[in-house]
């Protein structure tokens, strides 16, 4: 279980994070949607430990992030899997030293064989031949990219597999795919997924239950169909104006 | 500009330079105790070390050569009638293994390897590639920086002994063709200057600019921000601070000539 209490963090003097409370329950995919510049990358950054707050906790499994020793933060991270927004592929290695990454340090030591299966089978988990394993990143799509990041976080099966704004720059299509690989990731490896976005669709498609972060601040929160049918003024604000920033 | 203004630019100076050198001394540390995880680091450092060493060599055996071409000639127009020419090669062996080999070496591979390591470790720290490695558990410091500072300090001994045996080599070729010295003063002059103390000196030297071009890239590189254009600074900032440092360590190593010699 994650559990977030009154967190705070300004940059560059400005709050981004100003009391953020929120609970993420084992085997949840909690969408956290908001406009641009409302923290929803800071928070997740704080959940894994490359950011610490000014104020408040983060604590996974029972450990504060904030206040964890190095062997802590080692352990936290050991059980979470991040999904960057430009996919943060390692541009020096190929598909399958990236997705080596994904596993324990280590782990493939002498097991070349064995590694190498296990990312033929998370390629195949996003829809990816084996045909890619040799490749760079850079001689990637975008909509592949993406794929392989999700491969990787997923190769090493961690309990909690957070995605920062896993479809942004894709074309409506492949943003499309993504989601759908995500909801189906999301079933097959029993992860707890956070996934953070200001695509509302992405979010009500992909969520159990949906976080409305603004101002610094949870505005609302609920499931899909709650937030749907909600009067909050914040949520019917960012829920109103999203078609014209599409049309947009 | 008042008082006032001065003082506090001052301050935020004096403030910038020590937030440096705390930084620069936490990677430092940090570093240096990686050192004792060889399995970690070995294998990436051989890679290094032959990406610098292969990269390099060309560039640094030009440099070699046109610098014994230079010194042989200017230390022969020095030359008053009457005074042996056999210092015309003492000048370039003098000159090769105390000055020229080491420092243009470092220069040379300020510019390619330290120029280079900043674009490229700036590169992943704004693309979130630093931020990937520690949440996969990696330690970016063993990963790219450990070995990057071991190959570039051990590799460039090899390019400093080879880029001062090619400045004696081509001094040799100068004298003897357009200079006037015969090959057997030329040997006869750099026997009389050469010392093992002055080799010694050189590669100390290669040692102190091997470690200061990569640390000193690593940590430039590790600090970039800003995008595209923020990776453009860092690799410019990184070789301007490590031809300053390496100008620096020359002043300051100077006196070890006296204690080797």
């Amino acid at each position: 279980m994650i559990e977030i209490t009154d967190l705070h963090k300004k940059l560059g003097g400005h709050p981004v994070l100003a009391g953020v409370n929120l609970r993420v329950a084992e085997g949840e995919t909690l969408a956290i949607m908001g406009p641009s510049g409302t923290g929803k990358s800071v928070l997740l950054k704080h959940i894994v430990g490359l950011m610490d707050p000014d104020r408040g906790d983060v604590i996974v499994d029972g450990i504060s992030v904030p206040s964890a020793d190095r062997e802590g933060i080692g352990e936290v991270r050991s059980r979470i899997a991040y999904v960057f927004q430009n996919s943060a592929l390692f541009d020096s290695l190929t598909v399958r030293g990236n997705l080596f990454m994904g596993l324990p340090p280590g782990a493939c030591d002498g097991r070349v064989p064995e590694c190498t299966a296990m990312a033929r089978t998370a390629l195949e988990q996003v829809n990816l031949s084996d045909d890619v394993l040799e490749l760079l990143p850079a001689e990637l799509s975008g909509g592949m990219q993406r794929r392989v990041a999700i491969a990787r976080a997923i190769i090493g099966k961690r309990r909690y597999i957070l995605y920062d704004e896993p479809t942004t720059g894709l074309d409506p299509i492949n943003a499309t795919r993504i989601n759908e690989l995500i909801a189906r990731v999301s079933r097959e490896v029993e992860a707890t997924s956070i996934i953070v976005t200001h695509d509302i669709e992405s979010a009500f498609f992909l969520a159990d239950r949906v976080v409305l972060l603004s101002g610094g601040l949870v505005q609302a929160e609920g499931t899909p169909d709650e937030l749907r049918e909600t009067d909050h003024p914040a949520v019917r604000e960012f829920l109103d104006a999203a078609p014209v920033a599409g049309v947009a | 500009m008042s008082v006032a203004e001065l003082l506090a630019r001052c301050g935020r100076a004096v403030r910038g330079a020590a937030l440096h050198a705390g930084r620069a001394g936490i990677l430092f540390f940090v570093t240096v105790k990686a050192l004792g995880r060889p399995r970690a680091w070995l294998s990436e450092s051989f890679v290094q070390a032959k990406r610098i060493g292969v990269e390099g060599l060309g560039l640094v055996l030009l440099m070699g050569a046109l610098s014994g071409v230079v010194m042989a000639q200017q230390t022969s127009n020095q030359l008053s009638p009457g005074l042996p020419v056999e210092i015309v090669a003492g000048g370039v062996v003098a000159g090769m293994l105390t000055e020229l080999g080491p420092v243009l070496t470092a220069i040379v591979l300020a510019g390619r390897m330290g120029a280079g390591i900043g674009a490229e470790l700036g590169t992943m720290k704004v693309t979130n590639q630093i931020d990937a490695l520690l949440t996969l558990g990696r330690d970016p410091v063993i990963e790219l920086v450990v070995p990057r500072v071991v190959a570039g300090t051990i590799i460039l001994v090899p390019l400093v002994i080879m880029a001062n045996a090619m400045g004696i080599f081509s001094g040799y070729a100068i004298s003897t063709t357009l200079l006037g010295l015969t090959p057997e003063q030329y040997a006869s002059g750099a026997r009389g200057y050469y010392h093992h103390g002055a080799l010694i000196y050189s590669l100390v030297k290669a040692v102190a600019f091997g470690f200061t071009i990569t640390f000193t890239a690593s940590y430039v590189g590790l600090r970039a921000g800003g995008g595209a254009a923020g990776v453009g600074r860092t690799a410019t900032a990184a070789v301007v601070a490590i031809i300053v440092w390496i100008m620096v360590l020359d002043v300051v190593l100077a006196p070890v000539y006296k204690a080797v010699t």
